[in-house]
């Protein structure tokens, strides 16, 4: 593990103030608007590793409470984190250490690598998702998964995509 | 501090209760609405609206303060609506929509409960400064500290984060101005083109950032910035209103428990 600097503290607040930022950024799209929070989400884990990565998440997700709109659609507080949208949110912590561990443990890794460790961490975020989803909102956990993880699928990919072209280019600018 | 929260400033008991209590109760509170009926709804919808009352906020703000999580209550509302199976009280293309008994319950029970859950929170951050909050935070997680991550540690992390927030909503829109004045347009065209642009302002502003941290990370580190126990300006006290507000929580909880129970 990394040890925990104050360098990589300040990039861990600034990546969660980043994906604090990527709630405001929606792209139009059908059936449901891109956000950029995953994006920044799978660039935080892949550029500053499991721990910070999970770390720059927590911010974000404190952000929120303390009352900025930061969470989707431009809600904020304890509430949502306890209601049945919530579990995305712990499952953006349990992802990005997921996504970070994964390419923290080939010393080189590969696009492709990167891509396959973001699938696996979007795997996690769903997962945590559907079941909050279905137990705070009451819904079967197979109607969660259609209302809940269907609709994003197609631009979760994309966005997968292009995080990881993205932090292939700018690996190299950040040094903790 | 930039005032982007939803804090509004008042002198009431809710105002002056401290950050920690509030937070306590808010959790046991929600923690208590995930398992309310439609009675206990009712009553903690009432029991909203005197601290509302109390705390001068005035109803129609906090109603406003809902509108964002509007989308999500009436999603949840209707997906119960229409796919729960039951009785039917009214349909249209009979066999395949039907609105049911036991839908428009579970529905309303639903919805509602994540209604209260936001209220709660919304009444939390609208009589709490942001400040307050991250130092009652602070305490809280002092329990966590053998994470490896003090509780100190995060609360820099919340302040800088906080501090960093309209320096990079700024920087978003300059980034976004420049690329219009050079023909792009995030609004039209295909998917792709809208995704392409879209990383396209992705890429500076994490650019920018990262150039933004390592200064600051200079600049603290120059200074002898040391990881560890730190002093508040102001220390948080708790008095005898939070004693009060408090053992009102518990009451209220302990009631609500035999109600359920016996």
């Amino acid at each position: 593990m990394r040890k925990m600097t104050v360098r990589g503290m300040i990039y861990a607040a600034m990546f969660g103030a980043v994906t604090a930022i990527g709630a405001y950024i929606a792209i139009p799209a059908v059936p449901v608007p891109i956000t950029l929070q995953t994006l920044f989400l799978n660039l935080a884990a892949v550029l500053l590793g499991g721990s910070l990565g999970a770390l720059s998440q927590v911010i974000y997700v404190l952000l929120g409470i303390i009352g900025l709109p930061v969470f989707s659609g431009g809600t904020a507080g304890l509430g949502v984190l306890f209601g049945p949208t919530g579990g995305y949110l712990l499952g953006f912590i349990a992802g990005a250490f997921i996504i970070g561990k994964l390419v923290e443990m080939k010393k080189n890794p590969g696009i492709a690598w990167i891509i396959v460790s973001m699938l696996a961490g979007m795997v996690v975020i769903y997962i945590f998702g559907a079941l909050q989803l279905s137990i705070a909102g009451g819904l079967s956990i197979k109607k969660a998964a259609v209302a809940g993880v269907l609709p994003f699928l197609p631009g979760d990919f994309l966005k997968i995509i292009i995080a990881a072209l993205t932090s292939v280019k700018i690996k190299d600018k950040i040094n903790i | 501090m930039y005032n982007i929260g939803q804090y509004i400033p008042g002198n009431s008991p809710v105002h002056r209760l401290d950050p920690r209590v509030k937070i306590i109760l808010l959790v046991i509170l929600s923690i208590f609405i995930f398992r309310a009926d439609l009675t206990v709804s009712a009553l903690t919808t009432a029991f909203y609206i005197i601290v509302i009352a109390v705390s001068r906020l005035g109803f129609l703000r906090v109603i406003k303060s809902l509108k964002p999580a509007a989308v999500f209550f009436a999603f949840l509302f209707l997906i119960h609506l229409f796919f729960t199976e039951g009785t039917p009280v009214f349909s249209f293309l009979p066999q395949y929509v039907s609105i049911t008994f036991e839908g428009l319950h579970r529905g309303i029970l639903y919805t509602w409960r994540f209604i209260l859950l936001v209220l709660s929170a919304s009444v939390l951050t609208m009589t709490t400064r942001p400040s307050g909050l991250v130092s009652g935070i602070e305490r809280l997680l002092r329990p966590l500290n053998f994470t490896g991550i003090s509780s100190h540690d995060t609360a820099m992390m919340i302040s800088l984060a906080l501090r960093f927030v309209p320096t990079l909503l700024e920087e978003t829109q300059k980034i976004k101005e420049a690329q219009a004045a050079r023909g792009a347009n995030i609004s039209s065209g295909s998917i792709f083109y809208k995704i392409k642009s879209a990383a396209a302002l992705a890429m500076p502003l994490l650019v920018n950032s990262c150039r933004r941290v390592d200064e600051l990370a200079d600049a603290m580190e120059g200074r002898g910035y040391q990881r560890g126990p730190r002093t508040y300006m102001y220390e948080l006290q708790l008095t005898r209103l939070d004693y009060a507000a408090l053992l009102i929580g518990f009451i209220l909880v302990f009631a609500a428990c035999a109600y359920k129970y016996f």
